[in-house]
């Protein structure tokens, strides 16, 4: 049963999507516990899928039993299956504080709702799983249909930006097909293995590097990467609370891992020349990102504004690292990767619950707020640190690696961009610290109900998980390092 | 114009003519897309485009809209029928959608075959067919603006 594991992960949140319907058509109540356990089953497929994976190696899964350039094959390595894994359970945790942080916009529609919830997370693990490029577009176009319609459900001035979104996504998804279509005339495969045979010896193609762009560009607006990220703050900033940690953590970083997929699995497997130029514009994209990000995040008054552009400069940071294409870079890249996630669904938990129990939405607001409670302030405290990147969390070793791959590379201005992304993002998040810690006097503050265990539980899972991969990053860069080591950089 | 009765003698004839010709033809495409062009998406799409036709001729109250109305209730069961024939080849201990693995006792190995695949292209048309007539139908509602669930 072990080698069926990542079709399962699928399965599971697929089947019990399409049952939605049926179910709360029966009674509405359903819903919610049965997209809670059905998220749950996921993650715990999707965490022995991982466990499974780091202890008898990567499983090829070939659909139907035909095998790869016939068939279709998923790809169940190292890198797949932690992704997979994050991407379950911070599903669950999103789920557990969606129902309980007091936005009730989701309980009006709850069938669609929890429907587009759960096939997101069924493309979502598509996505990072599919082990060829057209099925990557076919999954991210999972991931993207219900991504519109959950900033949608929101209603009012949600669905302007979610219907900037959709335009702006479906640009995004159409440039990254017609990528792919590149690479098929000039290959005649679309498998990730057969084109890592391939490819590098078809650089000087212009078929090939004009695909390239294409993919680059599509996937640079669906991981919002700066010139490209203007639908991202509206459509963050006017979502519905339950839903956006999902979009802001999972979204933007799967389409950065596709990219990383395309970058180093195929276009730099093997001995290949050329290559320098493309690294270069990543390098170089990455830095206008980081840094401008940074500085449009200093400028926010608005929190959730604030976050996402954050966001933004981390995604840039992720590019400075796989831009330096060197083992460092893509490791530390990776695992940046993968605290962004976490960091981002932290942020965005904060900030909706910020909004629905406390009614703070902007700086001056949060200066007038009492926030006492341990949990929303410690969960604060873990993530700003990440976000800065100070140790022990993950933030910080991730950051560290980046900047040590910026140097080995000789490459000081991308070390100077993750220098100055550090100073600019402490300066943000020093300011709201400041004025949430003076804000406020205890006296003044109103009786408020106790908060649910869940909300508590899901703030905790997510400063813990923050502070784990900080403090056990050893093993987890070295596996990540033996993981992607096959790959000739 | 979709919603009101279509009074041409000419029109109304020729419309009882194709939709069953087009659903007996969507029917052969389905079956015969094993072994020639065709297949579930084809017929679906057949499928859907027959009862859009019948729904234009005859209007709403007309059989084929009733018909198209209660296949919307449908919704999902092609691709749960997909997933179930899938999950069959995993039961069975090979891969998704490995038709030879399904347990189906008796059968030999094509004739698995042949019957995965039949019942994955009936999901698959069921899924098609839902998705086109919904669409129609949800346009030609906003369109009269009227407002309710289909």
């Amino acid at each position: 049963m072990i080698e069926q594991l990542p079709a399962l992960v699928f399965a599971v949140p697929l089947t019990t999507a399409i049952c939605m319907p049926v179910a709360g058509h029966v009674r509405k109540s359903v819903c919610r516990p049965l997209a809670l356990a059905s998220a749950s089953a996921m993650a715990v497929l999707s965490v022995a899928s991982l466990w499974a994976v780091v202890s008898h190696g990567s499983v090829r899964y070939s659909f139907s039993g035909w095998a790869p350039p016939i068939g279709i094959e998923w790809l169940a390595d190292p890198v797949a299956a932690v992704m997979a894994a994050g991407v379950s359970v911070l599903g669950v945790l999103c789920l557990l504080y969606g129902g309980a942080v007091g936005d009730r916009t989701h309980d009006r529609h709850p069938v669609p709702y929890y429907t587009m919830v759960l096939l997101l997370l069924a493309g979502l693990s598509g996505a990072v799983y599919a082990g060829d490029l057209f099925n990557i577009f076919v999954f991210l176009e999972v991931v993207s249909l219900s991504a519109y319609a959950l900033v949608a459900v929101q209603g009012g001035r949600a669905l302007v930006s979610a219907f900037r979104y959709l335009l702006m996504g479906t640009l995004g998804t159409a440039f990254y097909l017609l990528g792919v279509g590149y690479f098929y005339a000039a290959t005649g495969a679309l498998n990730i293995a057969d084109l890592a045979q391939q490819v590098p010896g078809l650089l000087g193609s212009k078929a090939v590097m004009a695909g390239l762009i294409f993919m680059l560009v599509g996937l640079a607006i669906k991981m919002a990467l700066m010139p490209l990220h203007g639908w991202l703050p509206d459509a963050y900033g006017d979502g519905p609370t339950a839903a956006v940690p999902l979009l802001a953590g999972l979204v933007t970083k799967v389409a950065l891992l596709i990219w990383v997929r395309i970058l180093f699995w195929v276009m730099a497997a093997g001995e290949s020349q050329g290559t320098a130029g493309i690294f270069m514009l990543v390098s170089s994209l990455g830095m206008l990102a980081s840094v401008a990000g940074a500085c449009i995040a200093l400028r926010q008054r608005n929190l959730k504004r604030m976050f996402a552009y954050g966001g933004i400069s981390h995604i840039g940071l992720v590019m400075i690292g796989i831009g330096q294409a060197n083992q460092t870079g893509l490791t530390g890249a990776v695992y940046y990767l993968l605290n962004d996630a976490v960091m981002q669904c932290a942020l965005f938990v904060l900030a909706g619950l910020a909004v629905h129990r406390y009614g703070v939405r902007t700086l001056d607001d949060a200066g007038r707020a009492a926030i006492r409670s341990p949990w929303v302030m410690g969960t604060f405290v873990v993530a700003a640190l990440g976000m800065v990147g100070l140790p022990p969390t993950g933030g910080f070793f991730g950051k560290l690696r980046i900047l040590l791959a910026a140097l080995e590379a000789g490459n000081p201005l991308a070390a100077g961009a993750v220098i100055v992304t550090t100073l600019v993002t402490l300066g943000y998040f020093a300011r709201l610290l400041e004025r949430l810690v003076r804000g406020g006097s205890a006296e003044s503050e109103p009786e408020r109900a106790k908060m649910p265990w869940t909300l508590r539980a899901a703030m905790a899972a997510l400063a813990a998980a923050m502070l784990a991969l900080g403090i056990w990053n050893d093993p987890i860069l070295e596996a990540l390092t033996t993981a992607t080591g096959g790959l000739a950089i | 114009m979709i919603g009101s009765r279509f009074e041409s003698l000419i029109v109304r004839r020729t419309g009882s003519l194709l939709v069953p010709l087009v659903q007996i033809f969507a029917l052969y495409v389905l079956f015969f897309g094993q072994y020639g062009p065709g297949g579930g998406f084809v017929a679906g799409v057949m499928i859907a485009a027959s009862l859009v036709l019948g729904q234009l001729v005859f209007g709403r109250s007309g059989l084929s809209a009733r018909r198209a109305r209660s296949l919307l209730a449908g919704d999902g069961m092609g691709l749960l029928i997909f997933v179930a024939v899938g999950g069959l080849g995993l039961i069975g201990g090979g891969q998704f959608l490995n038709y030879s693995e399904a347990p189906i006792p008796g059968l030999p190995d094509a004739s698995r075959r042949y019957v995965g695949i039949l019942l994955t292209q009936i999901g698959v048309a069921l899924d098609v067919a839902v998705a086109a007539v919904s669409i129609v139908f949800s346009l030609s509602r906003s369109a009269r603006g009227e407002a309710g669930n289909a």
